[in-house]
Parts: structure tokens; sequence; C-alpha cells
């Protein structure tokens, strides 16, 4: 399922994210390693968890967003951003074609159209 | 006297209640109501298929339709920067000498402290509020916003938050306005000590800012709702569109960080009134200062992610192109909008802080400013060899993306703790997040007021007023703001209303920008109410020729359906207009196509 | 126009109870921090009164009349913890739970006369 939904393309969308990642993930290996201003319970332990908690919380958020957009890819119709609701919008390309349809329909079936659903059932 | 003045108060106070109910009454038939719906437990469900409204300023006082409220919110926004303006001009005025005598120190102080909270507060959210409730539940196919009542509250919280703030203004006796700097570090502005702080004048303004917050977080829950609930049947997350992202992102930011806000307000009020002491001493001073920047850090992205949100999507549209990456400016969206709570200690560097916690303060800073510079190298991407319409929205975005590069950069080197030790509380400061606040956010408001002009008015704006705006604007901006980041060099400390002679030539140079950008903002005021009253209407639904490039949306697509069933119903009052529509037409086509629509 | 009765039954898309709410907030706001217990109390009427008419209006209630008792219950706790927690304000905690006390006194005796108008519901 979920390497269903995190194909090449999404984790390639998703790589925008791990930049900052790979910043702070630096910095902790950079604190860990030199200590530069040493060690002390108390003010190294909020050292850290102010870097690991925006990387948990960055992490986590990427992983549910990419699986929303990326699951809603996936189960219905992509159409340009701000355009669905046109009048005779015409979908994006690919994604409706037959090769997916078969295997949408399952997913259709058990995940119901939204993202949201998609992602509360994993 | 005391008991009279009261009794006095409670007469007053029954009188207006008697009236408000009379009113009520009259307007109301409280036996009239049927049941609702079987339950009744959805209030929107109660059908919004009857377009009726009440006519005149009743209308605009009682409705709840998201339109509408997007209007108001507008009107208020453009109103506080009008006043927000006007005050940093006079304290410009002030600055163009050192011994100007123009106004008071004191009076300095209150402007200064004025302009601060008026633009981020008064102007830039609910300007931003003012595209979103008219546009997100146009964009994502909703009927009207999820709770479209707490949508109405919302916004009349707001006009008596702006008398609150700005009540040490008018002439009440005793009464002075606060001196306190937007940031409202205590101890001063609890009032304690020597310093005239301990005013009601200070009390009103947190009162203000305290409904304010009320006021952006019920809009917050609202959007939230809405896109979450709202979005129609073909609108997934695969294809809401930006702007409604970064509403999202923003709904959610401002749900964490206002109600902190609120809350340390109300502390301090209560230090202020009650006599309790949370913000004493020195301890104190820090905590409100943590307070204050976890709240304060995340405002400055709740103020810029929409602006950013308007940017991507008008550029690309004069572009000819779609936006390049458009999953990378939402993740990055979402990225800055988790990050933004991680930084705000980066505002107080030189407060001698353990240097651990500085550190990763510093590490966070420096994080964020990827997902910014993602959306950067977007913007420019899109542009890339793309067929650019150089019309008045376009030429706002691309002043957004060159002012934001300024304003990035110079941020980045604020977040580096050595570079901030140094240049920390100098104008260095006020100008880096001018060219984001003035240069960015304003701009990419101004875009967006142009781009949809036709939508919210029916009319066209004046190009050639609108393009005078553009150039003002931002010869205007660089001039002040670059000016202001070399004083910063130079050691000019924030907040003063006078300064040494050595700094007086960049003063001056400063001084002469805001002037300019005076002019600007004038002739934006002339042509924005002129045009809403005597443009010439728009008859196309496509005023910016999107269908051709494929680039047409859903907001234009309501327009246009609004603009056929006027003519079915034989749109009375627009009678006169049709010899103007066919000027529009000329005038819309050589705004949108004045550059390189030769090519197709 | 406004001679006509019942906005909302015919203008779906106004209210005229958002802007009384946005209105009795700040005026109680005011009252409370100042001492000054009239606007107190009268903001916070007008507060409660408003939000049990919307509560009515959008369907989640009935009648105004209970509505207003479910407000003033909040209100009184507030206000009882003004007198007698360590917050120590009873002059204004009185004020907030006279407000509680009319605003449900007004529910009490709106419903006493208004049983007649029940069966329509």
């Amino acid at each position: 399922m979920a390497n269903k939904i995190f194909d090449r393309d999404t984790l390639l969308d998703l790589t925008v994210n791990v930049v900052p990642l790979f910043i702070i993930g630096f910095f902790v290996v950079g604190f860990v390693v030199l200590a530069p201003f040493g060690i002390d319970p108390l003010a190294s332990a909020i050292q850290f968890g102010l870097l690991a908690v925006p990387f948990v919380l960055l992490a986590v958020l990427t992983y549910f967003a990419g699986r929303a957009v990326a699951g809603a890819e996936h189960s219905s119709d992509v159409y340009l951003p701000g355009q669905a609701s046109v009048r005779g919008a015409e979908p994006l390309e690919e994604f409706d074609d037959t090769p997916e349809s078969l295997e949408r329909d399952q997913t259709n079936a058990v995940e119901g159209e939204t993202a949201d659903d998609a992602a509360d059932d994993h | 006297m005391q008991v009279n003045g009261q009794l006095a108060l409670t007469v007053l106070m029954g009188i207006f209640l008697v009236a408000v109910a009379a009113w009520l009454a009259r307007i109301e038939n409280w036996r009239s109501y049927t049941p609702i719906g079987g339950g009744g437990a959805l209030g929107q469900q109660e059908g919004y298929v009857s377009e009726e409204k009440p006519s005149g300023i009743i209308r605009w006082l009682t409705t709840v339709d998201h339109k509408d409220i997007g209007l108001l919110y507008g009107t208020y926004g453009l109103i506080a920067f009008v006043v927000g303006g006007l005050m940093v001009t006079v304290m410009r005025i002030e600055l163009i000498d050192p011994g100007m005598s123009f106004i008071s120190n004191q009076f300095y102080n209150s402007l200064l402290t004025s302009h601060g909270i008026t633009m981020l507060f008064l102007f830039g959210t609910p300007i931003i509020a003012a595209f979103a409730n008219y546009l997100v539940p146009l964009l994502i196919g909703a009927d009207d916003m999820a709770f479209p009542r707490i949508n109405a509250i919302a916004f009349w919280l707001l006009p008596p938050a702006a008398l609150l703030i700005w009540a040490g203004f008018f002439p009440i006796p005793d009464l002075i306005p606060a001196q306190t700097a937007w940031t409202m570090y205590t101890p001063l502005s609890a009032g304690v000590g020597a310093g005239n702080q301990a005013n009601a004048g200070v009390d009103l303004m947190l009162l203000g800012l305290h409904l304010s917050g009320v006021s952006a977080t019920m809009g917050s829950i609202n959007f939230i709702a809405t896109i979450f609930t709202e979005r129609g049947d073909d609108v997934s997350w695969a294809n809401l569109d930006i702007f409604s992202w970064t509403i999202l992102t923003q709904s959610g930011l401002i749900l964490f960080a206002f109600p902190l806000l609120g809350s340390a307000l109300v502390m301090l009020l209560f230090d202020r009134n009650f006599g309790t002491t949370f913000f004493a001493g020195e301890g104190g001073a820090m905590l409100w200062q943590h307070l204050f920047w976890f709240f304060g850090h995340p405002e400055v992205y709740i103020l810029v992610l929409p602006p950013m949100g308007i940017v991507s999507y008008v550029l690309p549209r004069f572009s000819g192109r779609r936006l390049f990456g458009f999953k990378f400016v939402v993740y990055s969206t979402l990225a800055i909008g988790v990050l933004s709570f991680g930084v705000w200690a980066h505002h107080m560097f030189a407060t001698g802080m353990d240097p651990r916690l500085r550190a990763s303060f510093m590490a966070v800073s420096l994080a964020i400013a990827i997902p910014s510079a993602v959306k950067t190298f977007n913007w420019i991407t899109t542009m890339w060899n793309g067929r650019v319409r150089l019309t008045t929205p376009m030429l706002f975005c691309i002043g957004f993306v060159s002012n934001f590069i300024i304003g990035g950069v110079t941020g980045v080197f604020l977040a580096s703790i050595p570079v901030d030790l140094i240049l920390h509380d100098t104008y260095y400061v006020v100008g880096h997040f001018h060219y984001v606040v003035m240069g960015a956010i304003a701009f990419a408001g101004f875009a967006g007021l142009y781009y949809w002009y036709p939508l919210y008015t029916g009319r066209m704006y004046q190009k050639t007023l609108g393009k005078a705006h553009f150039w003002l604007s931002m010869v205007g901006t660089n001039i002040t703001f670059f000016a202001m980041i070399l004083l910063g060099y130079g050691g000019m400390p924030r907040r003063y209303a006078t300064y040494l002679p050595q700094f007086a030539s960049l003063h001056q140079v400063a001084t002469i920008g805001a002037l300019i950008l005076f002019v600007g903002q004038v002739i934006f005021v002339w042509n924005f109410v002129q045009s809403w009253l005597e443009g010439p209407t728009v008859d196309d639904g496509d005023p910016w020729d999107l269908r051709e490039s494929g680039l047409y949306t859903a907001e234009w697509d309501w327009y246009d359906q609004k603009l056929q069933t006027a003519i079915a119903d034989g749109g009375e009052e627009e009678d006169s207009v049709l010899t103007d529509g066919g000027d529009e037409e000329e005038s819309v086509r050589t705004d949108g196509g004045d550059v390189d629509a030769a090519d197709d | 126009m406004d001679a006509e009765p019942g906005l909302s039954e015919q203008y779906r898309m106004a209210s005229p109870w958002p802007l009384f709410i946005a209105l009795g907030i700040p005026i109680a706001e005011l009252g409370i921090l100042f001492g000054l217990l009239p606007l107190a109390v009268g903001g916070l009427l007008l507060f409660g009164g408003s939000v049990a008419g919307m509560a009515t209006e959008s369907g989640y209630a009935r009648t105004p009349w209970r509505a207003l008792v479910v407000v003033a219950i909040p209100l009184a706790a507030l206000g009882a913890g003004f007198v007698f927690t360590t917050i120590n304000l009873p002059n204004r905690g009185f004020a907030i739970v006279a407000a509680a006390v009319i605003l449900a006194a007004a529910g009490v005796v709106g419903s006493a006369f208004n049983t007649t108008n029940d069966p329509t519901y």
C-alpha cells in the first residue's frame, strides 16, 4: 500500500522537505560530535529537544501530506489546481488512464474518495 | 460621585440594551421560526438557495455571505493600511533631520507602536482574511464557509479592536497612546517604574490586540473546517489550489499561535491591573519574550504564507505556464508551517540565553530558509521561458519575488548568531523585515487586489495608474529600506526619534523613499476607489485571457456564471454600462497583452 | 425594509446576531478589566443573549430560552471563579454572576410565557 502511494514521483516531490531535515540532522550530529559548549543535562536536553521536535514533526507532517496528496492522485481524477470545479474542465493527462483504472476502482471501494480517508485506513 | 458615575453608566447601558433589543425585535420575528431540517444540527444547511439579503446598510451589518464578509475585511484592511501609512509618513518626516521637532518624542514612540500593531494585526491579517473569505469557498467549490455566522463574528470583532488599539490617540482625557513598541516587552509594558506606561491607553491596546487575536482564531478554525469538509466533489488534496493550501497552513499556525498571545496578553493585563507578578523581574522579562516570540515568529509566517500563495497563484497566469514544481511549493509551505514554531528565540540571541539553546535555534532558523528559497526558485523557473505579460498584478508579483529575495537573504544572515549579535536592534533588522512585510507581503496583497479587481468589483482598474502605483512602490520600497539596511550596518539603533548627525544623509534618503511610497499609495487609493465607482465594467468572464493558455480557474468560472445569470435576468442596473463595456474590452486587452501577446 | 419581520427567515444570508456577539465581548471585557460593572453586566447580557439568539436561528437550539440558561451556566461558573478562587476579584465576579442570573431568569421567564408557542415547533 505505502509503496504504491509513495512512488518515485512522490518521493521526488518530498525531497524538498528532506533538505531542511538534513540541515537539522547535520546540526544534531555536529552538536553531538563537537559539543562546542559542553554537555549539561538540562541545557543539552533542551538543545537537542529543540532540534528533535521540529525534525520529527516535519517528518510526520511531510509523510501524511504526501500520503494525502499522492493518495488522492491515485484514487480520483486529477485536475490542474484550482480547475477541478470549473465547468467542463478536463482532467489532467494520464492519471485516469486504462492501465490504472481497474486498480483504481478497487482502491476507491476501500478508501472512499478523499485522501484523509486513505490516510486513516493505513 | 463615583456612585453617580456607575448609575449613569448603568442607565446608558440599559438604554443601549433596550435599543438593541428593540431593533432586533423589529427585524427579527422571534416567533416565526420554523424547525430547520429534521435534527437541524447543521446551521448552514438551511439553504442558501435564496440569494436574498436585506438592502442598504442593514445588509452589510447582518451579512453572513463569505463574499460580503471578504469585502468588509478588505475595506477594513485598507482603511487600517491608510492609517498605518499616515502614521509612518509622519514618523519619517520627523526623521528627516536629527533636530526636527515636528512631533514630540513621546508621540513618535506612540506612532511607532501603533504603526507596527496596525500594519500587522489590523492590515496584514485582515487583508489576507479578505482574500481567503472571498476566494477559498469559490476555489474549492464550497457554497460558503463552514460556519458563516462565526465568520461574521470574527469580522465584527475587528472594528472594536481597532478602536481600542487607537484609543490613546482619541481626545479622551487622561488617556495616552501606548509607547511599548509592538513587542510590548516587560517591564516597560507592565507599567512599572518611572515611565508613563501605566496609563490605561496601554490596557486598551492590549484588549484590542486580544480581540483581534480572538477574531483571527475564529477565522482560522473556520478556514480549517471549510477546507477539510466543504470541498467540492472533484476538489481533492491533489488538485487543491496553492492559495487554499497556504490558507490552510496559515490557519494551522494561527490556531497554535494566537491563543498563546491571548493568554500572554491576559497575564500582562493581570500584572498591570490586579497585582500578579507573571512578568516581574529578569525571569519575567525573559518569560514574556519567550511567550511573545513563540507567537511572534509564527505570526511572521502567518502573514507571509498566504501572500506567497497569492503570488504562486497569480504569477503563473501571466507567465503562460503552470506553476513549476507545484508540489514543491505545497510541501515547502507545510515545512515552513512546522519549522516556524522552532525558531522563536532567534529574536532573543542577545538576551544572554544558554549558548546551547541559541545554537539550536540558529540551526532551525537556517533550515527554515530552505523552503522559502525553494519557492523563490519555483517562481523564477515558472517565468523562465514563459510568455510573460507585464500586467499590473504580474509586476507586483515580480516585485514580490525581487523584494523577497533581499528581505529573505538579509534574514538568513540575521539567523546566524555572530552576525545577529552585531546587527541586533539596528536599522538592519528594520530594513530586513520591511523588505518582507512591505516589499513582499503588501506587494502580494496589491497583486491580488489588482488581479481579482474585476471579480469583486465587476469593473476594471485604470492600468496606467496601476503601473504608476507599482513603480512608485517598487522604487520607494527599495530606496527606503535599502537605506535602512545601510543605516544598520553603520550601527544606527532602532526605535529612536532622533539620531547622530553621521546618519543624516541615509535617513534623508529613507524619508524621500517613504514619500515616494506615499505618493504611490495615494495613486493606489484614488485608482481603487474611482475605478470601483466609475471604471469600465468587465463583461468578460475571462478578463485575463486565461482560457487560451489553459490556466482558467474556478473563481473566474464563478464570475462568468454570474455574468451569464445577470444577463439572463436582464441585468437592469447595468444599462448605462454597455458603452463603457466596449472600451473596457480594449483596456483589458491592452493591460493583459501588451508585452508578448503578439506571440500567439 | 427593516420593518419587515423575520430577517433571518427571509434573508438566508443575513443574521443580525454576529454583530452583537462581537460587540458584547469588548464591552464586557472593558467592563470587567476596568471595574465598570454596568458595562460588564450589559456586555455579557448582549453577548449571552445574542449567542442564544444565534443558536436558535441556526437550529442548534429550538427556542432561545433554554439556550439562555445554557449560556448562563458557564458565565456563573466564571463569576464564581472570580469570587471564590485566588483570583479574588469579588466585585467583578459578582457582576458576571449577576449577568448570568439575569440571563437565566430571562430564559426561565421566557419559556414560562411562551409555552403556548411550543407546539408550533
